[in-house]
């Protein structure tokens, strides 16, 4: 851990808003687009990035430094995002948010436009907003261990080093795991695109 | 090495995290399956996209948490702070308040005696 971010972890501790600010602007960012992959709601992924830091703020003293404060605060996050996926999942869908893509693995069934209008948009930015919908889904339909591998490796484009830590994963483990991933999401993205 | 067998290596082949010797047999089988090498473009596609879907935190991240954190621990920490208009803290306006006020005491100290002449 560098000088500056032990400085910055000590000044949290004595509740120091300047430097909790601080450390939101830093991995504020991060933290709120892997938990979002992971949920697929928007407004949800608020409620769970909000609390990762409130969690942040109230135990920063059991963070002893052994590892990186990024690996400590996205392990927090990666639970949170676990937590929330299983409430998620026990909650009755009905009258589910329509954008929500959190729930897929519940709703097999669950009609999707006709493939003309998901692959030719009127304009590129109708078609991009599409294909991220589309990739959102794919990410949706794996299973939970897969889909934060996923959003780790691929999306938030972490090191195998850092994936481990923050997963406690061995680094086979999270190979093979996110080799079924990456094949799952590109057939999926096959079936529905062409 | 079947397709199989070739597939199962793309995550590492991508990733450049595969030996020598099985890279080797992977680019063996690459130049002569084009199956295989069609997969691997599309795999290839689909890896690069992910890394597109980042997103960032909504501008009003940090003002909520700090209100969550005010709310939570019964007004104890980040009390909401006054700020004119919204954007300049009560401080700031109390300074140059004040020294506005420095400004025209000193105008007034200095200014008066020439301003003021005695009736002829």
């Amino acid at each position: 851990m560098s000088v500056d971010e032990r400085l910055l972890i000590d000044r949290l501790i004595e509740r120091d808003e300047q430097a909790f600010s601080e450390i939101v602007r830093l991995y504020g960012d991060k933290v709120f687009s892997l938990i979002y992959r992971m949920l697929g709601n928007r407004q949800e992924a608020e409620d769970v990035a909000q609390d990762v830091f409130i969690t942040v703020f109230k135990t920063i003293e059991s963070f002893r430094g052994e590892a990186k404060f990024s690996t400590w605060l996205l392990r927090i996050a990666a639970n949170h995002a676990k937590n929330r996926i299983k409430h998620l999942a026990r909650r009755p869908t009905e009258g589910a948010d329509p954008d929500d893509v959190s729930q897929l693995r519940t709703l097999p069934d669950r009609p999707t436009p006709p493939v003309q209008a998901r692959i030719e948009g009127p304009d590129a930015m109708l078609e991009a907003a599409q294909t991220e919908r589309l990739m959102q889904e794919s990410i949706a339909n794996l299973p939970e261990d897969q889909r934060l591998l996923v959003v780790l490796r691929d999306v938030e484009e972490m090191s195998y080093q850092e994936i481990e830590e923050i997963t406690g994963l061995p680094e086979g483990t999270i190979k093979s795991r996110l080799h079924r991933a990456r094949m799952a999401i590109k057939e999926w993205l096959d079936r529905h695109t062409r | 090495m079947d397709h199989e067998q070739a597939q199962t290596n793309f995550s590492d082949y991508v990733d450049g995290s595969l030996s020598e010797r099985v890279r080797a047999e992977v680019d063996a089988h690459l130049a002569a399956c084009i199956q295989c090498r069609t997969e691997l473009t599309g795999f290839r596609q689909t890896v690069g996209s992910l890394g597109r879907l980042k997103q960032t935190a909504p501008p009003s991240f940090l003002v909520d948490i700090k209100q969550q954190i005010y709310k939570r621990s019964h007004g104890r920490f980040f009390r909401p702070r006054w700020k004119l208009f919204g954007r300049i803290p009560f401080e700031w306006v109390s300074l140059g308040t004040i020294i506005a006020m420095l400004v025209y005491y000193i105008a007034i100290m200095h200014g008066s005696p020439s301003g003021i002449r005695p009736a002829p």
